[in-house]
This record gives C-alpha cells, structure tokens and sequence, in this order.
C-alpha cells in the first residue's frame, strides 16, 4: 500500500501539508474546508483508506494538502499506520496538521504525541469544539499549546470556525516563521531506557546531525522493516540534511556496502532486542498514556457545566435497547427500501420513455437521414447506446434515492449502532458485524458494497465481506426477480392473492441470498480463509446532525456517479457484442443461433435454456439488460415474426405480453424458479468484479468471488430443476 | 423422470469423490501430505534439528536418540547419521552426533521456522495452543527462506516464541538461555514464567490447563520432593517434579497478580465500573496492540454502558470513546471493580 507520488520541491507546489488525525475526528471535514474540494465525510471510524490529495492558496504560496488514513497510533501495525508512519518520516511534509477530537482528548492526544516524536514541524487542530461544549468540556488551548510546544488551534471545521487560524499557523510554520519546541517524552520505563541509550550513541555515530535520534532507536527495537532498511542503506542519513525527498513507493533495493558504524548498530539492536522484556511494548505504550493523561488533565477548564451525555446516552439505550433495538432497526432499513423502489418508479419511467421511447427512434432517424450504412447504425444506437440507456434508466433513479438515504443514516451515527446490534450473527459466522452495512448497500449496488468494506479494518473479515457482497440481491436485479415472478409464480395463486404471492416470492429470494451470504462467510472463514489475522474493534461515535445539502451533493458525486459511470463503462461494449451476435451469420445461422444451440442442453439440465445462458453471458456487464437479452433473443432464435424491434435490437413489453412471449417459447414454471435462483447465485457483473479486484489487488481472491456465486447457482438450479422433474 | 433420477445419481457420486479428496484429516489429499513427512528431507531437517536441541540443552545426541525422536527403526537411524556425515552436515565425535558449522546454520534456519511459524499460530489464529507445535512442525518443511522471511517481517520480526524460546536471527545468531526452573525458587519467592517446555505433550497440556503459560505471575508456597506447591494468578496449584522441570522462571517483585485472583472484563454488567489491572498474557499479536492503541492499560477506568441486543458485544466507555469489544476479548482484560460515579449513574 502506498501513498503518493511526490515531485521534487522544486514542482508546483511551494510546500507539502499532511493532515493526521485519529479515525473520526472529523479530519476529512477539515480537509474540505481548507481545500474546498467535497471528499466524502462519513460518521465512520477509518473512512479514509484511500489518500485523498487537494491543494490550496495560502497567503500567496501553494500548499498541497494530503489526508493521511485516520489511524489511532503510528506503531505499523496494521497496513494503514504503515502509510501514515512512511509518509511523515520519508515524505518530509513541511508542515503535519494533527487533527485532535476535543471530545476524546487522552487518546487523542496519544498519536500526537506519535508524531510530535517523529517531526517537529507540527500544527495541532483541536477539532470538535463545538461539540465538546455541548457535552460540557473546556479546553484551555493556550495552556496545551505551552504543553506540546507547537501551535494549537481551537476549531468546529464543519462550521468554519478555526480555519484562518489554522491557515495562518501552518503558513508560519512552513516558512519558518514560527519555530516549535515539540514536546518528547524525556523518559521511558526503566528497561527499555537502558535499551534505547545502548542504541543512541551508535545512531549519531552512523548517522550525525539526525532529528528524531530516540524515536529511531526505539523504531528499531521494535524490528521496524522500513527504518531497518532505511539504516541498511544509509538513506536516513538523509532525513539529517532535510535537503530531498523520496517518493515513499520507492524504496532503496540495491544495499550498498554498509560502514562499520551502520553494522555495529544493527547488531546492537539485535543483541538488545532480546535483553527487552516481551512485554515492552505494553510499557512503552502505557508510558505515552501517562504522558497524555497528564496532559489532558492539566489543559482541561475546571468550573465548566458538566453536563451528563443525555441525549448521547438515552437514544444510546433505545437504538440498542433488547424490545425496541431490532424493531426500530428494522423499520428504519424498511422504510429506506420502500422509498427507493417506489419513490424510482416514476423517474425510471421517465427516463425509459425519454432514452428509449422517444430519443431511440428520433436518433434511427437521424442517422438514416444522414445516410448511416444500416450496420453502423445498427452496431451504434441498436446496441451501444440503447444498452446504456437502458442500464442509465434503471439504475440511476434508485440509486439516487437509496444512496442519499443511507449515507444520512451513516453521517447521523446511525449504522454503526446497526452493526453493533447484529454483530452477534456475524461472529457467529466468523465475520464483522460492521458487514450487516456493507450488505445492506449491496442491496443498492454491490459495487458500492465492495468499496464499503472499507469500514471494516480487519484484513481477514474484510475479504469474507467482499467475497460474500454479491449475495445482496442488488437493485439490477430486482426487476428481473418482480417481473419473473409475477409472470410464473403469481399466476399460481388465485388473482387475488397473486400480488402478495409474487412479492413473498422476491422477499423469499433476498431472505434466500442473506442465508447463503451467512452461509458462505461461515464456510469460507473455516476453509479458504482459515488462519487469517483477524483483529475485532468497533468504535460508536457521537451522534451528529447530518447536514443534508451537503449529504445530498456528496454522495450523488461520490457514490451514484462514479458507480453509474464505470456501469455505462462497461454496458456500452456489450451492446456491441449483444447486437453482433444477433447480426453477424456464421453459415446460415447468426452466431446467437449456434451458441443457444449449443448452451441449450446445459440450460436445460440446470432448469434454464440457452437462451438465458447466453443472455447470462452477454450481460454480464449489467444485471440491467439481462431481461431485454433475453427477449430479444427469444425472439429472434424462435423466429416469431412481427414481435420484437429487429434482430439485435432490446425491446420490453407489458408484463402480460411478456408472459406470453416467453411462454410461447417452452418456458414452465420451473424455468422461472430456476432464472430468479440464477439470477440471485450467479457471477457479479463486470463493474463489481472490477472494483474487486481494485480492493483486494488479488487475482485469486477476485476469481473466488466470481467462481464461487456461479457454482453455487449450476448446484441450486441442477438440484432444484432435477428434483423438480423427478417428483413431477 | 429416469433421466433426471440418473443425472442426481451422478452428482451424489461427484460430491462423494469430492469430499472422499479433500476431506480434513483423513481425504486423500491430507493423506497425500502426510506421506510427504516421510520424505528423506524432512528425516534430515528432524534430525538436524534434534541434535541442534541437544546441543542447547548440553545433552548428548545419540543413533538411538534420534531413532526414539523421529520414530524410525535404529537401522534406519543408521543409514540417516552416514548421510548426514556424507553431506557434511554432521558427524560422529566422542560427544555423540555434533553439527558442522553448515549443519548448525541449516538446524538454526528449522529452527528459527519452527518458533516463527508457532509465534505466528499463537498471535494471528484461532488454533489452540495445544496444537501450536504439531502445526509448526507439519508446515516447517515446506516454507522456502523468502517466506519465512515475509511470515517474519508480517509478524514484526518476534524475537520470542510463545513458549519463551528465543527466536534465532536470519544470520543464525541464538542468545544463551537465562532463567532459572520453577522448582529452584524458595518458599515465599515470586517470579514470573518466561518458559514453558512445549514437550512431552501431555505435560504441556496439563500445565496449560492449569493456566501456566509465559508472563504468568507464580508464587513458591512449598517444595517437597514431591512436587511443589505455588500460587498461581492466585490460585494454588500442586505440580509432580516432572511438570515443575517444564517451568522456567525469572524472578521479580511481589506485585497483585501473584497473590490475587482477577475477575474479567466480561463479568460486568451494564453501567458497571472497573478499573483494568492488565491484558492478560494470551492476548498477544494485533488483538493485544489494538487494545493498547485504544487506551486499555494498567490503571484505565472503564464503564460497562451498552449491551448489544442479541447480548454480545458489550460497548464499553475508554478514555471518553464507546468502544464495543466481543466477549472473548472482553474476556482477556483483568479488572478491578470500582464503584459508580454519580454522574454515569
């Protein structure tokens, strides 16, 4: 995992800030109202995995800022500390602005006191006043400013309180204006002080003139890699001079010969790491605690109105309460569902009657006046643009709605409650209750569920999460499983009932995919995942008002935009591919003949038929199209005339009128079972599989999960299909 | 119907081939790799590594030694020891089998692989520690040098085991033993255990169950030539000598532990108060460094506020954040009970 790729100095900017901060201090607020760009700020520990990067106007000098992963120390113990530590040590930052939670000042105060050891040029933003005072804490930054020795700045970054002084002390700092006297814990516990003043005499030795000589030694009896390798080749002596910087992805391979002072300390931090106590890590660690506690104490106002959390504290109980705790959840996630699928109707309509009813002809049209060849135009608007009018009018109404939604849910504090809840199923399946939240968003869009699984910090508990996401029945799917059912199932019943039954039968799916989702988390972290790290904290932050404009822009930007664009990404070409097949003739046939010829006994063994496989195959880019596929090339390998738009050309029709299409063409009830089934066990489509892969950088992992959906699917629809014929 | 009838008869038969290969413990495949244990490198790497063990100990490894340790008939014990003279990696002095210098860095490479691997169970898996030296010593065999290096830096390159042992150095370098056996401590003496021999089996599970394990604070009560009886976390226990050789200690100051038995995180209900008196030993790895990093250390006030609705976990007030922890983990803090400040009734 890396960080960024930094230039020289001598490159645009005219210095480099980093932002640092416990995960939920509202670090990400911060860095919005410095650089005014909308990064996504969520109520969640560990949000920002992924850097983020702005730059700003600062008295006339441009300062690019970088957000560093919201860690709670700097001890590299997991991949996130590991980028923050390798980036304040070897990417030199001018300035490192310490976000500080007011509310939680101790532990808090804990990493900063990290960094003060790492670099002296620091600017703590005590973050959060606003809320602190609500909950009736004082702060006297004066007195912690004397503390720490760097400038402290009061500030509420989500009301904008605090941020030109803010600016205006990282300007003095980057320029030199403001020399700091970082605060350094003078004197550890007794054993590792003994261990820590062996090693300082030989690092000055190897290395003169060195800033952070006592951090370094005890980074190496802590058998930190990156800063041994940096003393094997001498490139810490660098951080002496100050003079360059390395681009923290670019670590030094060829090891130069090593002088005799390099080597002797390396053995002397060998010989001491055995005289340390195994447990010096604990000292070291309480040590720090101590120190912050002092501090803490010593800079909190006396006399201020303790309020109890009243407010915190007794929605606390209800949320989580044992009557109410699962019914209010309940009703929560069920009036989200409600919203999205009915408040989407109306625009989805909208959008198929003006993409595809009115825009498609209008552009035949035009492009026969214009004298297209009929192929191009065909290959073009029948199937490049139609497919992504289609996945655009299904997908974007829904989406628009549900995200919105939910990320209130989230900025308010909410989901974390959700996760505290269930935790319980979760562990019992060796999983992270925080999946309960990467699930629900997968019922909206499972590519947006993979990236949500950032929340979950343990490496091993993230991957069930991921691997298991595609079993959220996602909203792609949802109209194929309504449709299907009302036409095969819903006709079963007397036709009043056929509404209730065609619904209990959706429901049955989802309910079906979260038994297998917990199944498959259960199987997978006994066999495929078993020995994985695996680590489990959770933390519930404050609740806070969400502020709903600002909820609204983000997440339209940064969840229904990004994943609508990769889905027209990918529907576009297949399109092309759904039109070609349709109109290239290999023989005498088009090859969506031979290859429904030839998938058809397959599709018939598993309850299917060809014709859905191919569809299957085709669509795999987006759920969306796959009922369009499969009308089209009903009708086209049937050869029914007068239905249908044209060979390679997606068509829908009233439910009615789809019914009899397809029953025309063999399809039984047990055809339509099998498709729902398929349609919920089956590979997630291009974009999900995609954003897989971008997550876990893992080649193997992403053909798990494309693998195993689809071989659980050919199992459940043979056995059903098989058992159904016998007993029939 | 016969067609469907039939094709359900052939997927029984696949799914049973299926299971029938990969079955744990007795499928083919677990077969298959329990053959390869047999394999000549393994008997040498066994061998090397038990002369090396002797050496350590200042024992003396002999042809029957290692035919009693591997298990193999003594002519096949025989045949290995020529093998081994002939590869240079051993040899036959009057202080019975000896390691050449090349032996020695070879047995120290096993193993430094055996101790990582068993670090590596104990911090990041569930295995129980019973399991830990079998584990280490069926996957030793099969690492090449790289990956144990890549198990070494992922673990933060441990410089002990979780039996106490020293963990040699990629250059082979191996610290002297330092400590002393439970049995050397007088009446009224209080150490703490930085060893704990992991064989015979038997006794290392029975001292496991008696809760001795590294960092455990033990208190001398007696010693008779019967055995000993100490304190432990509070608790007396009586040990036969055999069980007290298992043992090594160092010796410390009386603190609480030794005297005191601790309740736990998880005995607390909602809006009780404690105070943490440690995370106990078994907790190690990222679990042990998370908790720290969270502010749970000798001395921390903490406030038992939620219990989730399903009952597990219970959030807990740190340092002014409400952090939910899972029983299990809750269930390695040792506290102190602390009475209810007012304002948190």
């Amino acid at each position: 995992m890396t960080l960024v790729q930094l230039a020289g100095p001598s490159s645009r900017q005219d210095y480099i800030v980093a932002l640092a901060g416990n995960p939920n201090t509202g670090k990400s607020t911060v860095f919005n109202a410095l650089t005014g760009l909308r990064q996504h700020t969520g109520n969640w520990p560990g949000k920002t995995v992924a850097r983020a990067e702005g730059t700003f106007l600062n008295q006339g000098k441009r300062a690019r800022l970088i957000d560093l992963p919201g860690t709670y120390s700097l001890q590299a113990g997991s991949a996130d500390e590991e980028v923050a530590r390798d980036f304040l040590l070897f990417g030199r930052p001018d300035v490192t602005v310490v976000v500080l939670d007011a509310t939680r000042l101790e532990r808090n105060l804990n990493l900063a006191l990290q960094v003060l050891e790492i670099t002296d040029r620091v600017v703590v933003c005590l973050n959060l006043m606003d809320e602190a005072r609500r909950h009736g804490i004082g702060i006297d930054a004066a007195k912690l400013e004397a503390a720490l020795g760097v400038p402290v700045i009061a500030a509420s970054a989500r009301r904008g309180e605090g941020i030109p002084e803010l600016l205006a002390a990282v300007h003095a700092v980057a320029t030199g204006a403001r020399r700091t006297t970082p605060y350094r814990i003078e004197e550890h516990p007794p054993a590792v002080e003994s261990s820590i003043r062996a090693l300082v005499p030989l690092i000055e030795a190897a290395f003169p003139g060195l800033p952070n000589v006592r951090w370094v030694a005890l980074r190496l009896l802590n058998a930190d890699d990156r800063v041994r390798l940096a003393v094997e080749t001498g490139e810490i002596g660098s951080l002496a001079s100050g003079e360059w910087r390395t681009t923290p992805d670019q670590t030094p391979s060829a090891a130069p010969v090593m002088t005799t002072a390099q080597r002797a300390l390396l053995d002397a931090v060998t010989d001491q790491r055995w005289r340390l106590p195994p447990d010096f890590h604990d000292t070291l660690t309480a040590s720090m605690y101590e120190t912050a506690h002092r501090i803490a104490e010593s800079v909190s106002l006396v006399g201020v109105r303790r309020v109890k959390f009243d407010f915190d504290r007794g929605l606390d109980r209800l949320l989580t309460s044992r009557w109410f705790g699962f019914p209010l959840m309940l009703a929560l996630l069920m009036a989200v569902f409600w919203l999205t699928i009915t408040g989407a109707n109306v625009p989805s309509a909208y959008l198929a009657d003006l993409l595809i009813d009115t825009a498609h002809p209008w552009l035949k049209n035009g492009a026969a006046a214009i004298g297209f060849p009929w192929w191009l135009s065909g290959l073009l608007i029948d199937g490049v643009y139609l497919a992504t009018a289609w996945v655009v009018s299904v997908m974007l109404p829904p989406m628009a709605i549900f995200f919105p939604l939910f990320t209130l849910l989230e900025d308010f504090g909410y989901l974390p409650r959700v996760a505290f809840n269930l935790d319980r199923f979760f562990q019992r399946a060796g999983a992270h209750g925080k999946q309960a939240l990467t699930m629900c968003m997968g019922f909206g869009c499972n590519a947006a569920g993979v990236v949500a699984t950032r929340i979950i910090d343990s490496p091993r508990e993230r991957l069930v999460a991921i691997l298991t996401n595609n079993f959220s029945l996602c909203n792609g799917r949802w109209p194929t499983q309504i449709l299907i059912a009302s036409i095969f199932l819903g006709s079963l019943a007397p036709a009043r009932m056929a509404g209730l039954v065609s619904a209990a039968a959706v429901v049955g799916i989802a309910v079906l995919g979260i038994v297998t989702m917990f199944t498959a988390s259960w199987l997978l972290t006994r066999t495929m995942l078993k020995g994985e790290a695996t680590t489990f904290s959770l933390e519930l932050p404050p609740y806070r008002p969400p502020k709903i404009l600002e909820t609204l822009y983000t997440s339209l930007i940064d969840r229904t935009l990004i994943v609508l664009w990769r889905a027209i990404v990918f529907a576009a070409p297949a399109g092309a591919v759904i039109w070609l097949v349709a109109n290239v003739t290999i023989g005498n046939a088009s090859i969506a003949d031979h290859l429904v010829g030839w998938l058809n006994p397959v599709g018939v063994m598993l309850g299917l038929n060809g014709v859905i496989l191919l569809a299957y195959i085709v669509a795999i880019p987006a759920n969306e199209i796959v009922i369009p596929s499969v009308l089209m090339l009903t009708v086209h390998t049937a050869r029914i005339a007068g239905m249908g738009a044209g060979n390679g050309v997606m068509f829908e029709m009233e439910t009615a009128q789809v019914g009899e299409l397809l029953r025309s063409a063999g399809w039984t009830t047990l055809t339509g079972l099998c498709l729902m089934l398929f349609s919920l066990l089956h590979n997630p489509c291009s974009t999900t599989i995609y954003t897989i892969y971008r997550e876990t950088k893992s080649w193997k992992w992403t053909t798990v999960s494309v693998v195993l959906p689809v071989a659980l699917g050919v199992v459940v629809c043979f056995l059903v299909a098989q058992v159904w014929r016998l007993l029939a | 119907m016969p067609e469907s009838a039939i094709a359900l008869l052939w997927f029984g038969l696949l799914v049973l081939l299926l299971a029938v290969a990969v079955w744990p413990r007795v499928g083919v495949l677990a077969w298959l790799r329990r053959g390869r244990r047999l394999s000549q490198r393994v008997q040498i790497e066994d061998a090397l590594k038990h002369i090396l063990n002797c050496e350590l100990a200042e024992q003396t490894a002999t042809v029957q030694s290692l035919a009693g340790v591997l298990e193999i008939p003594p002519a096949q014990a025989h045949a290995l020891v020529t093998n081994l003279g002939a590869m240079r990696l051993s040899e036959l002095s009057d202080r019975g089998l000896v390691l050449t210098g090349e032996g020695r860095a070879y047995a120290l490479r096993i193993l430094r692989t055996h101790r990582l691997l068993e670090r590596y169970f104990a911090d990041r898996t569930g295995v129980p520690p019973a399991d830990w030296h079998d584990l280490a010593e069926s996957a030793e065999h099969g690492l090449s040098e790289t990956e144990v290096e890549a198990l070494a830096a992922k673990m933060g390159h441990p410089a002990y085991d979780p039996h106490g042992d020293p963990i040699p150095t990629k250059a082979g370098q191996l610290p002297a033993a330092h400590g002393i056996p439970l049995g050397a401590l007088a009446a009224g003496d209080t150490a703490t255990v930085i060893h704990v021999e992991d064989e015979p089996a038997t006794v290392f599970h029975r001292l496991l169950s008696l809760g001795v394990n590294v960092a455990v604070p033990v208190k001398m009560i007696k010693a008779d030539p019967n055995g000993i009886e100490v304190l432990i976390g509070g608790v007396a226990r009586r040990f036969d000598p055999l069980m007290a050789s298992a043992v090594t200690v160092e010796r410390v100051e009386e603190g609480d532990g030794h005297t005191v038995l601790f309740e736990r995180l998880d005995d607390l209900k909602a809006g009780e108060r404690a105070i943490v008196v440690q995370i106990a030993p078994t907790v190690q790895g990222p679990q042990r460094r998370r908790l720290l990093d969270l502010g749970v250390l000798p001395g921390t006030d903490i406030v038992a506020e939620l219990q989730s609705p399903s009952g597990d976990p219970m959030a807990f007030r740190i340092r002014g954040a409400l952090i939910a922890l899972r029983r299990p983990q809750a269930r390695g803090i040792y506290i102190r009970r602390a009475p209810v400040p007012v304002a948190a009734a």
